[in-house]
């Protein structure tokens, strides 16, 4: 046998591309399909104006650097480990998913999933429990986006023998020698996730996007509610949106505001009183139209309005622990 | 040494061919992944051709949706056992199968001395037969 | 009921009245979940019409005699009367086509008129007598349905594909094969040669011929003690389990039992037994088998006398379906791509009644009666008759990953001996494997893998060059009636 025939039959021949050219961008778009995720991001997300910015900038980097890569201009595959900081309920969990979907469109990644976890799921309670949790749940994510929330929970600086240490060392070996398998989403509140960053400069260094979620408007926050309602086929009558408006701005000020989350929990609340008004209005004929709206009183029952507090009974805040994002 | 074509151990599905590389390896779990199998890892030091248990490294791998994750723990199990047979199985749970459906081999020893085949005479010209791995010559634990 | 069924008084009065009207053609009867169907292919003879001919085979093959018999009314006779239930002229034959009319007759049984777990029952009603009406020209056995009731009195396959696989420890690909050859002649000593090469070169099994009993020129019990050794010494010469079918076919039961229980002592994994020794034999052999942990091989000896004919006889996915209750572990049903008869879509007809745990009417694939085999094992088909390393890619696209692929001349007529043969096929096979494991299109790519893996096998190369276009292309006798509307069919 003439092994060396062999070799160089199968050497692929090296063209080096001149340097003119032409390169399309545009086509390169369009045939990725990934306009067609940032267009979905746009509908479902109000507001974010910044992070939307910062994401399309990111796809248009990713972008241009396959194409960079496909002329052989590129020396090594990308760095995509992210983090994402901002208060709870502004929409880190959506565009994480949503930044899935465009790696993989892409093909950064492999399959586009998205795993969440927290620090429960990778950090065990007794010695030798950590390292096979962890290894575990980065199996799984495996050629998709793997999601830490509140991932500063990781490192307890108190705590010396705290497990957490561990999961971050594993992980960090992934993150650096498994760059085209995994990408690693770090998020969580601003503050504590500088001070994790602090603490811990190899995850720092390991992070080449960093994008901030401002917290909402109550404009937007409005708007986040009438889409909501929209989506289950309820409306708001007048009275009740300008009901609704005073009661965001009212609890925007409160603690353990969280954003849309917050709303959210509001819109069930006031569905729940427009049940039982509903209800107990017997003897009076009930309409289709009835059923979908939704009245200035059921909002203003509130106890945001009655005492200018939280009801800690299952109104707002009654988690006493940070609300934690899912 | 053994006299067979390749001079080795010849169990699983893919004993004849050169070794897999690690991207033929992956494409291999890939196929098991898209049937919804679940992968597991095994060790041993005994290739005796009935040595159904070899040690299982870690638990089964279930809903895993991409090979990178399994060939991680391949290359963490020849990383330990450098000296042993590593196999790669899947495993099918559907009704009427219920069982393994792939099994080959990813790692070996550097050497490979083979079996010593033992005879005890019988009645009438009868023969019993005894195979005995040379690499189970040690006690378990002594043996690379 | 059919118009011109005669009931009541008259019904049993003394005298010959048509088979029709003592109630075995009943157009408007529908099966139940007790049934035993039995579909038949017919040609009445001439001028005779088709639905009392087919009223006919339901009566001879149940309760019926030519004339009316008193007796009857001390039973239960509605019950025990079969009923054919459909009789539809089949498609491309009679009036406008050069074929005389063939009919597709359905008969209905209730599952009593059958003894639990008995083939030979079952064979005595169905086949017994009917073939031999002077009313019908010809008649073939289509297809049968047996009920999960019935079904469930049979202990089906002792090992089937899934345990012999683990007992094997073999999965993920087709198990390798061969026959022995000579087929007759060979001494003890020059046999065991044989099978020591071929399992050493890289097969799992090595197989004795239908015809190799005990002949002047060997003893059995050669045989057996010389193929043991060449098994075992081959198992420690490559580190798998392999396997001889040593065939215990024997004139009569009890000799047969002796060569098995040899044959178990001498720790063989699998023995053989050939169809001609009959379903009663069949089935006390599976019985043995299930008793003493042995796969047991079947070869279909024979079957070709009454199988192979379109219009008479019976087909041989009937014969599967039988030898799946009857409870052999292996059964030759085909290559497709050999030397023997063979129409792809009626032989994966055969392949699915073996394997599936359940049949759906399939037309194409001459499956007429649907069959839920309600966990009873599967059989593992056997491929073998003029197969070679070269058609690998066609013989795991036709035929899949559970079936033996035997390759008895192109093992031991290998230009480099017989271990060069096996290895020859065994690098095709798991090339092939890996190929389709990882998603590519191995069918048409098939010559260029295997001239490939050819490059660093030479034993490859070797069985590539000496046997590169040999396929046998005659046409096929049994085919299929339907065929999709979208292609044709050659």
């Amino acid at each position: 046998m003439s092994d060396t025939t062999e070799t160089e039959e199968n050497e692929a021949p090296k063209i080096v591309l001149p340097d003119d050219t032409p390169v399309d961008l545009q086509k390169e778009l369009r045939l990725s399909n990934v306009q067609e995720v940032l267009d979905q991001l746009d509908k479902e997300l109000i507001g974010l104006k910044p992070v939307k910015t910062r994401i399309r900038e990111t796809a248009a980097l990713l972008l241009v650097d396959r194409v960079r890569n496909k002329m052989d201009l590129s020396a090594s595959s990308p760095t995509l480990h992210m983090s994402f900081t901002g208060n709870p309920g502004t929409g880190k969990t959506t565009v994480a998913l949503r930044m899935a979907e465009i790696l993989h469109r892409l093909d950064y990644v492999r399959t586009g999933q998205l795993v969440t976890v927290t620090r429960d799921d990778l950090v065990g309670q007794y010695i030798g429990h950590t390292a096979p949790k962890t290894k575990d749940v980065i199996k799984k994510a495996m050629g998709g986006v793997l999601f830490i929330d509140e991932a500063y929970y990781l490192y307890k600086p108190e705590n010396e023998r705290d497990y957490g240490a561990e999961s971050i060392e594993i992980l960090l070996q992934v993150m650096e020698n498994n760059r085209d398998d995994l990408v690693v989403v770090l998020a969580g509140y601003k503050d504590k996730m500088d001070t994790f960053f602090y603490s811990n400069p190899g995850m720092r260094s390991r992070i080449a996007h960093h994008i901030g979620f401002p917290d909402y408007s109550a404009e937007e926050l409005m708007a986040i509610a009438k889409l909501m309602l929209a989506e289950q086929n309820y409306r708001l009558s007048e009275e009740a949106a300008k009901a609704l408006f005073e009661y965001t701005k009212r609890r925007m000020t409160m603690i353990h505001f969280a954003n849309a989350r917050s709303v959210r929990n509001a819109l069930d609340r006031a569905r729940l009183r427009q049940a039982n008004r509903l209800f107990n209005s017997a003897g009076k004929a009930v309409t289709k139209v009835d059923l979908m709206t939704i009245e200035a009183e059921d909002i203003l029952a509130s106890r945001v309005f009655q005492e200018g507090s939280l009801d800690l009974d299952g109104d707002e805040g009654a988690d006493v622990e940070p609300v934690v994002e899912s | 040494m053994m006299t067979n074509y390749g001079n080795r151990v010849t169990q699983g599905q893919f004993s004849f061919l050169p070794d897999l590389t690690d991207e033929e390896i992956t494409a291999q779990i890939k196929y098991a992944l898209d049937n919804k199998w679940a992968v597991n890892v095994e060790y041993s030091d005994d290739p005796h051709p009935r040595n159904t248990y070899w040690e299982m490294y870690g638990m089964p791998m279930f809903d895993m949706e991409d090979p990178a994750g399994i060939l991680m723990e391949i290359n963490e199990c020849r990383k330990t056992f450098p000296n042993c047979y590593i196999r790669v199985m899947a495993s099918d749970a559907t009704r009427g199968t219920e069982s393994v459906k792939m099994s080959y081999i990813v790692n070996r020893p550097s050497v490979e001395p083979g079996f010593n085949l033992v005879r005890e005479e019988r009645n009438s010209r009868s023969q019993g037969y005894t195979i005995l791995p040379y690499a189970c010559n040690k006690p378990e634990g002594e043996r690379s | 009921m059919a118009d011109n069924e005669v009931k009541g008084k008259e019904r049993y009065k003394s005298g010959v009245i048509s088979y029709k009207s003592m109630g075995y053609w009943q157009p408007d009867y529908e099966p139940i979940n007790t049934d035993v169907i039995a579909m038949f292919r017919l040609v009445p003879a001439k001028g005779v019409d088709p639905e009392e001919v087919a009223a006919g085979v339901a009566g001879e093959s149940s309760t019926a005699t030519w004339t009316v018999v008193w007796t009857d009314r001390l039973t239960a006779c509605e019950l025990y009367r079969a009923k054919c239930y459909k009789c539809d002229l089949v498609p491309n034959t009679g009036p406008g086509t050069e074929t005389e009319a063939q009919y597709f007759i359905y008969i209905a049984y209730d599952m009593d008129l059958f003894e639990p777990g008995s083939i030979a029952n079952v064979t005595a009603s169905i086949i017994g007598n009917v073939f031999g009406m002077k009313a019908l020209k010809s008649l073939r056995l289509e297809d049968m349905h047996f009920p999960v009731a019935y079904l469930k009195t049979f202990d089906g396959p002792a090992t089937g594909i899934i345990v012999e696989r683990e007992r094997m420890d073999k999965f993920g690909r087709p198990l390798l094969g061969a026959t022995t050859k000579p087929k007759l002649g060979l001494s003890g000593r020059n046999y065991g040669r044989v099978v020591y090469e071929a399992l050493k070169g890289g097969l799992d099994f090595v197989k004795d011929d239908e015809n190799i009993n005990s002949q002047p020129f060997m003893h059995w019990r050669d045989r057996f003690l010389y193929c043991m050794e060449a098994v075992n010494k081959a198992s420690a010469a490559t580190g798998e389990i392999k396997g001889h079918y040593l065939n215990v076919t024997a004139a009569t039961m009890d000799q047969m039992i002796e060569r098995a229980e040899f044959a178990k002592e001498l720790g063989s994994v699998i023995i053989m037994i050939d169809l001609v020794i009959g379903y009663t034999a069949i089935q006390s052999m599976a019985k043995w088998c299930r008793a003493n942990d042995m796969i047991l091989h079947l070869h279909r000896a024979g079957n070709s006398t009454y199988s192979r004919q379109k219009n008479h006889g019976m087909n041989f996915r009937v014969i599967c379906q039988w030898m799946r209750m009857a409870g052999v572990d292996h059964i030759h049903a085909g290559t497709v791509v050999g030397k023997l008869e063979g129409d792809p879509a009626m032989i994966h007809g055969f392949y699915d009644v073996l394997r599936e745990t359940k049949n759906e009417v399939n037309l194409e694939n001459g499956i007429f009666l649907e069959q839920d085999w309600a966990s009873m094992n599967k059989v593992m088909p056997v491929a073998s008759g003029g197969i070679h390393a070269g058609q690998m890619h066609q013989l795991i696209h036709h035929l899949g990953e559970d079936v033996v692929l035997q390759f008895g001349g192109g093992t031991i007529g290998h230009p480099q001996g017989i271990q060069a043969g096996a290895t020859a096929n065994r690098v095709a096979l798991e090339v092939m494997i890996q190929a389709r494991n990882e998603g590519r299109d191995y069918l048409a790519e098939g010559p260029e893998i295997l001239q490939k893996a050819a490059k660093t096998c030479a034993p490859l190369k070797a069985a590539l060059d000496t046997w590169k276009d040999i396929t046998f292309n005659y046409e096929s006798t049994d085919t299929a009636d339907f065929v999709p509307s979208a292609t044709t069919s050659n």
